[in-house]
C-alpha cells in the first residue's frame, strides 16, 4: 500500500512539476502525431471518399486493404521504414532516421488507413436514398466527394479522432525510427518505456497521466465539433 | 405529333440474377411528349426510370433530369438544397419555382427539419429548374396533399414547357392529369403503349383492364361550380363531376366504365329524372365487346363513353348496336383533373 502511493505521489509531482524536460516531451509528442495525424488526415480522407463512392472492379480488393492497414502492427510501419530509411536503403541518403521527422512519417503512414477506412465506410453507409440522390444530380466527381464529404461530416470527424488517437498511443513505430533519444525524439510513450525500464514507475505514471489527459483533450475538442456539425445538419 | 426521338429506351433491361426485373421493350420518348409509365407497385416502373436515368445499367442518363421517389435532402438548409448541381441560371428558374411551388419561405430551414410535402416541392423546383432536355420525375405528386395536387401539377405542367418528360406513377390522376401517351406496366414489362385517352379507355387486354380499369377521361372546361361540383362543358356533353377548380380551367373528367348504369329508352326523357345521378346522357350504341365476364358497351352521347355491365345485364337489356340508350354517372363518381398540358 505504501508502494503504490509513493508511485502516486512521484506522479503527481512530477506532472506538477511540469520541467522542461517533460514540456519538451509534450510539445514533440503533439509536434509529430499532430502532423502525422494531419497528413494521414488530409490523404486519407479524400481517398476514403473516394473508395466509398467508386464503383469498380476489384474496390473490395482495396476495401481489404485498406482495413487490413488500419490494423497493422506500428513496430510493423516503423521497421518498414527503418529499411527504407537505413544508410544503405533506398531513402538513405536522406539522412532521416532517428529525426522527428521520420517519426512523423511513421506515424503518418498508421494514420492514413485509419483516416480512409472510417471515412469510407462512412460513406458507404450512406443511405440508398442518398447515394440515389447523389448519382441523380449528374455532378463531377470532385464535386460529388465534397457533397459525400460534407453529409458524412460526423464520420470524418470520428476519423480524425481514431487516426490521433492511433499514433498518439503507439509506441513501436516512432521507438523503431526515432530511437527514442533524449531531447531530440523522445515522446510521451517512449518516455513511458524508458522509465518503466529504469524503475521510475512514477515518472512513467505521471508521463502515462500527462498522455491520456491529451488524448482526453484533443477527444472533447472532436466531440465538440462532431456535435456541432450534428445540429448544422 | 412529334415524333422524333428524344429518349429510346428499346432494348434496356434490368436483371437480378437470373430474374429479370424490367424489359422495357420497344418503348422510346418523343420530343416534347410526356410519356407517364402506369402500373401498380412492384411492376418495375422506378427500376425502368433510373435505368433511363443512367442510376442503373449502362447509359450515362447525362440528357436526364431524375427526381427519384424519394427525394433526399443533404445537410445543410433548404436552399443549398434547392440549388445544389444547379449552373447560375437554373439557380433563378430554381428560386422563382419554390415561390410558385409554396417553399421559398422554407429556403432558410435546416433540411432536416422539412416535411415530407415541402421536401418534394424542394425537389421538384430543382429538378424542374435544370436545362436536360429530358425530365423523370418519379411519383411526383407522391407526398403532396389531395387538396394541392393540381396547383402542383399546374407549375409541373407549365416548368416542363415543350421538353419530355418521363413520369412514373401508380396514380391514375397523375396519368389523366400528364400523359400525351401512357404505358402500362406490369411485372416487369411494357404491357400497352398509346395515346392516354384511348389506352384508358380501351386496355388492350384483360391484362392490361386488370392494372388499370376501363377509364372513361373526357377533356373540357370548368363552366360552373356548386358546393364540391363542378359541370364541366366537355365538346358535346356537360358533365358535372367533384372538383374545386375555378370557371374557365381546362380540366379533365375521369371517371370509371364500371360507374355507368344503362337505361333502355321507353319514354324518351322519363326515365332521366328517376334517380340521384346526376349525370344523365342519351345516344347510339356504337360497339359492343366482351371483356372477359363483363361487357363493355361504347355509347355515342356527344363523345364515346363506356359503360361495363355483367353479360346477365346485358343479356336482361337486349342492347344492340345502333339502338338508343341512356347512361347515367352519379357526379361523386367523376372526379374533374387540372390539365398540366392542353
Amino acid at each position: 500500500m505504501e508502494f503504490l502511493t509513493d508511485v502516486l505521489g512521484d506522479a503527481f509531482r512530477y506532472v506538477a512539476d511540469f520541467g522542461p524536460e517533460l514540456r519538451a516531451i509534450v510539445a514533440l509528442t503533439l509536434l509529430v502525431s499532430g502532423l502525422a495525424t494531419a497528413i494521414g488526415v488530409v490523404l486519407g480522407v479524400p481517398f476514403g471518399v473516394w473508395l466509398g463512392l467508386a464503383r469498380f472492379r476489384g474496390r473490395s480488393i482495396l476495401v481489404a486493404l485498406v482495413n487490413t492497414g488500419m490494423g497493422i502492427p506500428p513496430v510493423i510501419a516503423g521497421l518498414l521504414l527503418l529499411i527504407l530509411l537505413w544508410n544503405d536503403g533506398v531513402l538513405g541518403s536522406w539522412g532521416a532516421l532517428y529525426t522527428p521527422g521520420a517519426m512523423v512519417a511513421a506515424q503518418a503512414l498508421l494514420a492514413f488507413p485509419i483516416a480512409a477506412g472510417v471515412t469510407a465506410g462512412a460513406v458507404r453507409n450512406l443511405s440508398g436514398d442518398a447515394q440515389e440522390q447523389l448519382a441523380a444530380l449528374h455532378l463531377g466527381a470532385v464535386r460529388r466527394a465534397r457533397i459525400a464529404g460534407r453529409e458524412v461530416w460526423p464520420g470524418i470527424v470520428a476519423a480524425v479522432a481514431a487516426a490521433f488517437g492511433r499514433v498518439v498511443a503507439e509506441v513501436g513505430a516512432v521507438l523503431i525510427v526515432g530511437g527514442n533519444i533524449e531531447g531530440e525524439t523522445r515522446v510521451l510513450t517512449t518516455a513511458i518505456v524508458q522509465e518503466a525500464r529504469q524503475s521510475n514507475l512514477g515518472a512513467a505514471l505521471g508521463l502515462g497521466i500527462v498522455l491520456l489527459t491529451l488524448a482526453l483533450l484533443v477527444n472533447l475538442a472532436l466531440t465538440w465539433a462532431q456535435l456541432r456539425g450534428e445540429a448544422h445538419a | 405529333m412529334p415524333s422524333r426521338t428524344a429518349l429510346s429506351l428499346s432494348g434496356l433491361t434490368w436483371s437480378i440474377g437470373d430474374d429479370l426485373i424490367v424489359d422495357a421493350g420497344d418503348l422510346e420518348l418523343r420530343t416534347g411528349e410526356r410519356l407517364v409509365v402506369y402500373g401498380p407497385n412492384g411492376a418495375g416502373k422506378s427500376t425502368l426510370l433510373r435505368l433511363a436515368a443512367g442510376i442503373l445499367g449502362e447509359r450515362t442518363g447525362d440528357e436526364v433530369v431524375y427526381m427519384p421517389q424519394r427525394p433526399y435532402m443533404f445537410r445543410g438548409s433548404g436552399r443549398r438544397n434547392l440549388l445544389l448541381g444547379l449552373e447560375d441560371a437554373e439557380s433563378n428558374k430554381a428560386e422563382m419555382l419554390a415561390k410558385r411551388l409554396g417553399v421559398s419561405n422554407v429556403l432558410g430551414t435546416p433540411a432536416a427539419r422539412l416535411s415530407g410535402g415541402e421536401r418534394q416541392r424542394l425537389a421538384l423546383a430543382r429538378t424542374l429548374a435544370s436545362s436536360r432536355p429530358v425530365v423523370a420525375l418519379d411519383e411526383p405528386l407522391a407526398a403532396i396533399d389531395a387538396q394541392d395536387r393540381d396547383e402542383v401539377s399546374a407549375v409541373i405542367g407549365d416548368a416542363l414547357g415543350d421538353r419530355a418528360a418521363l413520369v412514373v406513377t401508380h396514380d391514375r390522376d397523375v396519368v389523366v392529369a400528364f400523359a400525351d401517351r401512357v404505358a402500362v406496366m406490369a411485372g416487369g414489362r411494357v404491357l400497352q403503349v398509346g395515346p392516354a385517352q384511348e389506352v384508358l379507355l380501351h386496355p388492350g387486354g384483360d391484362d392490361i383492364a386488370e392494372v388499370l380499369g376501363f377509364q372513361n377521361v373526357l377533356a373540357g372546361t370548368v363552366v360552373k361550380s356548386e358546393g364540391p361540383l363542378v359541370q364541366v362543358a366537355c365538346s358535346g356533353l356537360m358533365v358535372w363531376a367533384l372538383g374545386t377548380q375555378a370557371s374557365g380551367s381546362d380540366v379533365r373528367v375521369t371517371f370509371g366504365a364500371e360507374a355507368v348504369t344503362l337505361h333502355t329508352v321507353t319514354t324518351p326523357g322519363a326515365e332521366l329524372t328517376t334517380d340521384s345521378a346526376r349525370n344523365h346522357w342519351l345516344g347510339p350504341v356504337r360497339t359492343i365487346a366482351e371483356v372477359g365476364r363483363l361487357v363493355e358497351v361504347v355509347v355515342d352521347v356527344g363523345q364515346p363513353v363506356a359503360a361495363l355491365i355483367t353479360a346477365g345485364s346485358m343479356d336482361g337489356m337486349g342492347i344492340e348496336v345502333d339502338d338508343q340508350i341512356a347512361m347515367s354517372v352519379k357526379a361523386t363518381a367523376a372526379h374533374a383533373v387540372t390539365a398540366a398540358k392542353q
